[in-house]
């Protein structure tokens, strides 16, 4: 018997965004990312347009990061401490675009300098030609003191700036504006929040094709259900005509996965647990891939191993197209 | 609409200052100000006062009922306190506010309503929270709350189903689900029982200059279903004045033929529309913004008047 598949027709549709700018657009990238564009809720290919892939971006520091699993070290060995060793190394893992994460303090204990903070992102820039987006630590006082010098420094790249957050987004978005940048605007899995926070940031009148949203969501386990809903529904809106829902959403699958018992801890766990370097690549694993049926446009993955599987993923995802 | 005056309420930094200091004076005045502006009834919100409810309920129900002769409120869940303040009334049949289907309240208060021939504000909220369906809530009503009422000998009359308004800032998903339950209570037992909401909830959390827009778009949709009853701010002047509107269905001014669209619309169970309204009038269109995040439309954010 042949069966009917409902299909909506939505009057919306999410945001182009392209991060990065090649020479010819005032930047030095080799290549850029767009995201965004869908007309549909994620991969219904027979319902409506996906024109451009979700992105895998892997998430490097400055320096040798104190807190990330000894398994994160294992797979990165040397290149840690050297953000643009780690770049190439990234880009070589199949990486679409790289975050660069600032350290709050540095390799001596002292707060990151403007100066330092600088020399790492112009060292990953000159060592990758892929589009970048650059976390301040996260503190509002130093991530203001960091990002702008960053952002005047590499004027006309597209980097995408973060983090904005209601309380602090004044000055990144300022910045951003006047030199060519995008933004990211966090808030805590609300979709009430993560709406204002756009308006506010669009108030100021940087226009909505420069900003990212991060709707935070949680890992596997660990509250993942409350994020996906609260995309889902920012989606949902979005694909009704709301504007400031519009955005394609960026969210870090990485620090969430790798910040739980089951990744973190590999003794003292019971044994049916299993091998923990394979827990914790699947933790990092599903998690990416639940937030990618959630509507995740950019996707921070922190393992190589994890990155091979979840781009194995989008591919078939994404080829779902042909079968329509 | 009979208005049960919300304004003596703890959560007011005014009202919390003035109980401590027993400042009869104060609440007097508030008392009186109200029941001018048409309040027909008074709550009185004092909080929990686990420690010296016995003292202070009686105290607010003799300093309120000096001035005013209207039926006092008494909503808390100190349901002691509460007891030892009905004692002290002398004037209007009481309310009590309230009861909901979680065990041991329905368990208990009930009977208090019974014993001081009060009215009794039911929710509808079980053990495991508040429904957000609109048919869940009616089913508290219908499996817990009425039967209740009818086992203790509480004339359905005297009782009050409060199907619950939750704020549009955060449980949105909420807020068109009370329309239906309302509509639905209205139908669901013979007689009738009355219907009563706290207005006033729906814009808890919004900014103070949102609140009173919020207020009085979401009393005219609810007043499309036929709601009579609720506790909400007297003094709200604009608020009264769409009160106003809809029950003498004013229709002289293009704001009050558009409250009455809206009411008419949500009494057909249709949606108001955007050829309802004038889009060159920014009150209409603040009206129009208004009714699409109250049915959960569009997401509501503090900025969702300028977007």
């Amino acid at each position: 018997m042949p069966v009917e598949i409902p299909k909506d027709k939505w009057p919306g549709s999410v945001r182009t965004v392209t991060i990065g700018a090649l020479p010819k657009d005032g930047g030095t990238r080799k290549c850029t990312v767009t995201v965004g564009g869908e007309t549909t809720m994620p991969f219904l290919h027979y319902e409506g347009e996906i024109p451009n892939r979700p992105v895998v971006a892997i998430e490097i520091m400055d320096r040798q990061p104190d807190d990330w699993s000894p398994l994160l070290a294992e797979a990165w060995k040397d290149v840690m401490d050297d953000p643009a060793k780690w770049a190439v190394a990234a880009e070589q893992a199949g990486a679409d675009l790289l975050v660069l994460e600032l350290s709050l303090n540095n390799r001596n204990g002292e707060p990151t300098t403007p100066d330092e903070a600088v020399s790492a992102v112009k060292s990953v820039l000159a060592a990758s030609g892929l589009p970048l987006i650059v976390f301040g630590p996260g503190q509002a006082e130093a991530d203001n003191a960091l990002l702008v010098p960053i952002s005047e420094a590499t004027k006309g790249e597209r980097i995408v700036l973060g983090i904005c957050e209601d309380k602090n987004y004044r000055t990144i978005v300022a910045t951003a504006m006047a030199n060519d940048h995008l933004v990211s605007a966090r808030t805590a899995m609300d979709v009430n929040l993560a709406k204002q926070l756009n308006i506010l940031i669009s108030d100021m009148g940087l226009p909505l094709d420069r900003i990212l949203m991060d709707p935070t969501t949680g890992a596997l386990g660990y509250g993942i259900e409350y994020g996906f809903s609260v995309m889902e529904r920012l989606r949902l809106a979005a694909l009704q005509g709301d504007k400031m829902t519009q955005l394609p959403m960026i969210v870090t699958p990485g620090y969430e996965a790798w910040k739980i018992k089951e990744s973190k801890v590999g003794e003292g766990v019971p044994e049916t647990w299993g091998d923990w370097l394979n827990r914790a690549i699947n933790w990092e694993t599903l998690t990416a891939i639940t937030l990618l049926e959630s509507g995740a446009d950019v996707l921070v993955l922190r393992h190589p191993e994890s990155v091979k599987r979840v781009k194995r993923a989008i591919d078939e995802l994404m080829s779902a197209k042909e079968l329509v | 609409m009979y208005i049960i005056g919300e304004n003596i309420h703890i959560i007011s930094e005014k009202v919390k200052e003035a109980l401590k200091n027993r400042d009869a004076k104060f609440f007097q005045e508030l008392a009186v100000r109200q029941v001018e502006a048409g309040a027909q009834a008074l709550d009185l919100n004092l909080g929990p006062r686990k420690a010296d409810g016995e003292e202070v309920f009686p105290w607010i129900a003799q300093t309120v009922e000096k001035v005013v002769d209207v039926p006092l409120s008494f909503d808390s869940t100190n349901i002691v306190g509460i007891e030892a303040g009905l004692k002290k009334v002398t004037k209007a049949q009481p309310i009590i506010n309230s009861t909901s289907a979680e065990q041991e309240r329905l368990e208990k208060v009930p009977l208090v309503a019974k014993k001081y021939n009060t009215k009794l504000i039911a929710l509808t909220l079980g053990k495991s929270g508040i429904p957000v369906a609109a048919d869940d809530r009616v089913n508290i009503a219908l499996e817990y709350l009425i039967p209740r009422a009818l086992e203790v000998g509480l004339p359905i009359s005297d009782l009050i189903i409060d199907p619950l308004v939750l704020t549009v800032s955060g449980c949105q998903e909420y807020c068109p689900h009370l329309i239906e339950a309302i509509r639905t209570l209205q139908f669901a037992w013979d007689p009738p029982p009355n219907i009563s909401v706290g207005l006033s909830n729906v814009s808890n959390s919004v900014p103070r200059e949102n609140r009173s827009l919020i207020n009085r778009v979401y009393c005219a949709m609810l007043m499309g279903v036929g709601l009579k009853m609720m506790i909400a701010d007297p003094l709200d002047e604009k608020l009264k004045e769409t009160i106003r509107i809809i029950e003498e269905r004013d229709e002289s001014t293009p704001l009050g033929r558009l409250y009455l669209k809206i009411a008419d619309r949500i009494n057909a169970m249709e949606e108001p529309t955007i050829d309802d309204i004038d889009q060159t009038d920014p009150e209409q269109v603040a009206i129009w913004k208004t009714v699409q995040i109250l049915l959960n439309k569009v997401i509501y954010a503090e900025g969702y008047l300028e977007q």
